[in-house]
């Protein structure tokens, strides 16, 4: 087994006279062993990225390499990788069998019955033995997904790519083949890239995620920590849903000084901010509390415009003067209690604590600073 | 029929088949519509059905029916069949000959040309210039090339001479020209069947393509073990559609074995000049042996209309 | 001077990854699809050997054009050389002989003294002229006739038919034959004393016309014989276009309060474009292979007098009258005229990246 590492890879293509760049020095490391997730919109690069490891596009610069050795200009058929098609890509002329023998048969000179051995094993261990004669059109979805999964599987590869291989499954399938996804990448153990735009698969499933954006890598981590400490404003936007509030404020004195309020920080935080002043500051929905009454300078008046009741929770869209139009004023989005009796115009009081905010540099996104993940922690113990 | 129709007009039909039975319900225009298409159908059928009744009637039922009826109990014969069979069935295997290795090879050659034209990762620039000089080929009239073509099998490739060893079995040597045909047909099929081959290829799923790749399979083994064993459907039509054309083709034919009296002549070539002599034209012998000539082709057609259809589609 | 250094560079990856698999097997693996030395390639097939120039230089090559172009290379390329030189090798050729004044029973062209003379031949020859413009009129009016009745045709069979299938089969039927076959059919038609021709325009008081016989009638009967061959093949092109129409166009133009008839005329036909192109361009490439059509209805290479085209007059002066230079030269024209209708639609395709 062995690290997989990538070193300033960059991919442009041609389009006529422009040239377009689709992933932009990305240099990443994974592990052995290790489940990586790379998210993002599309056109980020992320399937670029991916292609590029499995060599299916050229790279234009900078270097893939396994263990020790370059597989810049190794073809795909020889980098021991195997991968896992958002489509399944399953050849719908041969049984679910011999799909999962073709690619032993190509790429080794194994005898026909240890091939047959591996692909009964494999079958096995996703539960296929009984849909080993039949052919792909006669697999529901979730089936071909799983023989999707046994073919890459039964070569057993030195990495595993996986470009969306969840998202043509209905809702509730989806959720048990990413627990099942996991445990088998925990039993088997080998080091796995998989491609989604879906946060929600980045969060669960992954050791690690790398959230990508315009062709560049925006930041590299754990999901708790690209969730609590975002490297970015894209990065605290991408995560989260409802995603997270932002204000344009300006730093003056101890003051960030926004359209709708004012907000008095203290000085851990100034120094963190340093001498930027034009600022954008960032507070997760979850973090914004209800209070009965306004006790301090975190805490803001302010009227309910719309409710959307989730049931666990209600997602409030609160506005700082109820006299605006609710089209561009200032809103703040907070999330509740499932079980909160709130309505529609109602007056209530919004707590911001301070120790919740993010704040980001408005001219480069760059965040300057970010609630501590202890702290965070700390916070659920209290409540 | 049109009570069911109406009835499940509230459920899963479309706009447009309320539409069509909208106008069905208006049954002046609905019988209109009907008489129209079946004066259409007479229209494309008569020529070939005055044909059929004509190759059944005596000299004498020929002048006194409707050309278009079929003859009296008197007036039928089968006698012109007989000589429309004796005269073509020399040309009808020799059309075999050629036909059916021609079709075949160019229908393989075709499917690989276009699937190295389709799926191989190349720059696709350059891949549309060479698809495009293939697809002109098409187009060529032949006429055009009609001059250098008798030159080149006359004068700079000697099959007569290569294949000396054939006619020393006492097979005539006319038959070169079937050879010079096969070879001629191939050449100048490529085209048609390259680009029906890779309409086809081109809505296969490239990450199929891509896996079988990653699996180990060289572009040898991809097209072996992937795409040529998906390509039945589109070899059935190119098959026929080729078929069609090679077996109803005269040009070529007159030019390379020029004579009907040469014992290699093709069907259409002796077709071409049956039933003409001095003393007129025999109606009843040319439509019995249009008829005889048109078997395999009608044959195909019957069998196989929609393959056909697709590929003249295409 | 970098590009070289770049297959430098990948030359001696390759060599690397060699010893790396070699160095792999050698360990024994843990398992068994490894110890065979994980995948056959074929540089692990000679291990050790330096990169050689046709390596680099297939490097070089495949990096230029794309990493599959010389794997590909022998699927295309042979049968491209032999269709290219049946092609564009003979119409190269034809040129060239057209050039010369070769004629009669020589074995070879005498290609030593080149001059447009057969040209200038041409046009002073009326003959020419005649079939010159007997090929524009038979090409312009076959292809609209013929795209006109397949247009009505596939308008009335999409109207949700009963038997439609049955219909499609019959209309496309003629499309199957030979021309020598229809020749044999229209023949007989066209026959002065018996053919339905005669006796149908005779139902209305008219005739007899000699139908093949009348120089000012004969192309006009031709052109309906080649309708009657090919307007099936207009209709299935045009029923593959109207398919592809969404229902809402119809639901939207008849919700607009359109009729029928407009509904076609300014919503329907007009995204027929395409299919019009395409089959238009292949009708006219029909139209100009007529000849099998005119040679069988003579049985001989001169057709009946007012319906030489210039695919006839080609082989007749070069097969019957051994004029092969002349021929050569028409041939030309020919290819010319069909080149002035495709090669702007290849280049439409082509632009619109549809090849």
């Amino acid at each position: 087994m062995a690290t997989l590492e990538l070193d300033s890879i960059t991919k442009t293509f041609q389009d006529g006279d422009d040239e377009i760049v689709a992933v932009d020095d990305i240099s990443m490391s994974i592990d052995d062993g290790e489940f990586l997730v790379v998210v993002g919109p599309s056109g980020c690069g992320k399937s670029t990225t991916l292609r590029m490891i499995a060599g299916l596009e050229t790279i234009t610069s900078g270097t893939i390499s396994l263990g020790d050795r370059v597989i810049n200009d190794v073809p795909s058929q020889e980098r021991d990788i195997a991968m896992v098609f958002q489509s399944y890509a399953l050849y719908p002329h041969m049984t679910v069998r011999q799909n999962m023998s073709f690619g032993l048969e190509e790429s080794t000179d194994l005898p026909d019955d240890e091939i047959s051995r591996m692909v009964s094993e494999t079958a096995d261990l996703l539960d296929i033995p009984s849909l080993l004669d039949r052919k792909p059109s006669d697999l529901s979805g979730g089936q071909q997904q799983r023989v999707a999964l046994g073919r890459a599987i039964v070569r057993d590869p030195e990495v595993f790519l996986m470009d969306e291989p969840l998202s043509n499954l209905d809702a509730k399938l989806r959720a048990q083949m990413r627990t099942e996804l996991q445990r088998l990448q925990d039993d088997l153990g080998v080091t796995t890239v998989y491609v989604t735009h879906d946060q929600t698969e980045a969060m669960t499933m992954g050791d690690r995620i790398a959230i990508l954006d315009g062709g560049e890598l925006q930041q590299i981590a754990t999901p708790l920590e690209c969730y609590h400490e975002p490297a970015n404003q894209f990065v605290a936007s991408f995560l989260g849903e409802p995603s997270m509030n932002f204000f344009d404020v300006t730093l003056e004195g101890d003051r960030l000084v926004g359209d709708a309020f004012e907000y008095p920080v203290g000085a851990e935080i100034r120094d963190d901010v340093g001498d930027v002043t034009d600022l954008v500051l960032g507070i997760r929905p979850e973090s914004v509390e209800l209070v009965e009454a306004a006790g301090g300078d975190h805490d803001f008046e302010m009227t309910v415009d719309v409710v959307e009741p989730m049931g666990d929770e209600n997602t409030l869209y609160l506005q700082f003067d109820p006299d605006a139009d609710s089209e561009g004023a200032a809103t703040l989005v907070a999330t509740t209690d499932g079980l909160t009796p709130v309505s529609s115009g109602e007056a209530v009081v919004a707590r911001i604590p301070e120790e919740a905010i993010h704040l980001f540099d408005r001219n480069t996104g760059e965040a300057l600073h970010n609630r501590s993940m202890e702290e965070a922690a700390q916070q659920i113990d209290l409540s | 029929m049109k009570d069911d129709t109406l009835r499940t007009d509230g459920g899963t039909a479309t706009i447009t088949d309320r539409l069509r039975r909208n106008v069905e319900q208006m049954t002046i225009e609905d019988a209109g519509l009907y008489v129209v298409l079946l004066l259409a159908a007479g229209f494309y059928l008569v020529p070939i059905e005055s044909g059929l009744v004509t190759s059944i009637k005596t000299g004498t039922a020929i002048v006194q029916t409707a050309p278009f009826a079929p003859p009296g109990p008197s007036g039928f014969t089968l006698a012109k069949w007989q000589a429309a069979v004796e005269a073509l069935l020399r040309g009808m295997g020799n059309s075999m000959l050629y036909a059916v290795p021609a079709t075949i090879i160019s229908a393989f050659v075709g499917s690989i040309t276009a699937y190295g034209l389709t799926i191989p990762d190349w720059k696709q620039s350059y891949k549309a210039l060479v698809l495009a000089l293939i697809i002109a080929g098409i187009f060529i009239p032949y006429q055009a090339v009609l001059v250098p073509l008798t030159q080149f099998w006359s004068q700079w490739a000697q099959l007569t001479d290569l294949l000396s060893f054939v006619w020393a079995l006492g097979i005539p040597d006319d038959y070169v020209g079937i050879v010079e045909l096969v070879v001629t047909h191939v050449a100048y099929g490529i085209p048609i069947c390259t680009l029906l081959f890779r309409t086809y290829y081109k809505t296969m799923s490239e990450e199929m393509i891509e896996s079988a790749r990653l699996d180990g399979a060289t572009l040898r083994r991809v097209y072996r073990r992937i795409v040529f064993p998906l390509s039945g459907p589109m070899f059935a039509v190119v098959l026929i559609y080729q078929f069609t054309q090679i077996w109803n083709d005269l040009l070529f034919t007159l030019v390379l074995v020029s004579t009907e009296s040469s014992p290699a002549a093709p069907v259409v070539l002796i077709l071409a000049g049956l039933g003409t002599s001095m003393e007129g034209q025999d109606f009843a012998l040319r439509m019995a042996g249009a008829f005889f000539a048109a078997l395999p082709t009608l044959a195909v057609y019957i069998f196989f209309g929609d393959e056909f259809a697709e590929g003249v589609a295409a | 001077m970098s590009n070289f250094y770049q297959r430098v560079r990948r030359a001696i990856n390759l060599s690397a990854s060699d010893d790396q698999r070699v160095g792999d097997g050698d360990e024994g693996g843990r398992d068994a699809v490894r110890t065979d030395g994980g995948v056959v390639s074929e540089d692990s097939r000679n291990p050790g050997s330096e990169p050689g120039v046709l390596d680099r230089l297939a490097a070089g090559i495949d990096g230029r054009l794309g990493s599959d172009f010389l794997e590909s290379s022998i699927f295309w390329i042979p049968p491209f050389l032999l269709m290219g030189l049946f092609v564009y090798g003979a119409v190269i050729w034809n040129f060239l002989i057209s050039l010369t004044d070769y004629q009669r029973f020589a074995n070879a062209p005498d290609y030593s003294n080149l001059d447009f003379e057969m040209y200038t031949r041409a046009l002073a020859d009326s003959g020419f002229i005649d079939a010159a413009v007997n090929t524009f009129i038979l090409l312009v009016a076959f292809t609209a006739g013929t795209l006109a009745v397949g247009l009505i045709l596939a308008i009335l069979i999409d109207r949700g038919i009963r038997f439609e299938n049955s219909f499609r089969t019959i209309y496309l039927l003629p499309m199957s034959l030979s021309f020598v076959v229809t020749a044999q059919f229209w023949l007989w038609i066209y026959n002065f004393n018996n053919g339905i021709a005669n006796r149908v325009i005779g139902v209305f008081g008219l005739g007899p016309i000699s139908w093949l016989g009348d120089q000012n009638i004969v192309l006009w009967a031709v052109i309906f014989a080649l309708m009657w061959q090919f307007s099936g093949y207009a209709m299935v092109v045009y029923l593959a276009g109207l398919r592809a129409i969404p229902d809402e166009h119809y639901e939207a133009a008849k919700v607009d309060g359109a009729s029928t008839l407009k509904m076609y005329w300014r919503v329907i036909i007009p995204q027929l474009k395409g299919a019009t192109i395409s089959a238009a361009v292949v009708l006219m490439v029909f139209g100009m292979k007529a000849f099998d059509f005119l040679y069988s209805l003579v049985g001989g290479y001169r057709p009946p007098n007012g319906a030489d085209i210039l695919a006839t007059k080609m082989v007749r002066e070069a097969y019957a009258n051994l004029n092969w230079a002349y021929g050569a030269a028409i041939a030309i024209v020919l290819f010319a005229m069909a080149l002035g209708v495709i090669g702007p639609y290849l280049v439409y395709e082509f632009r619109r990246n549809n090849l």
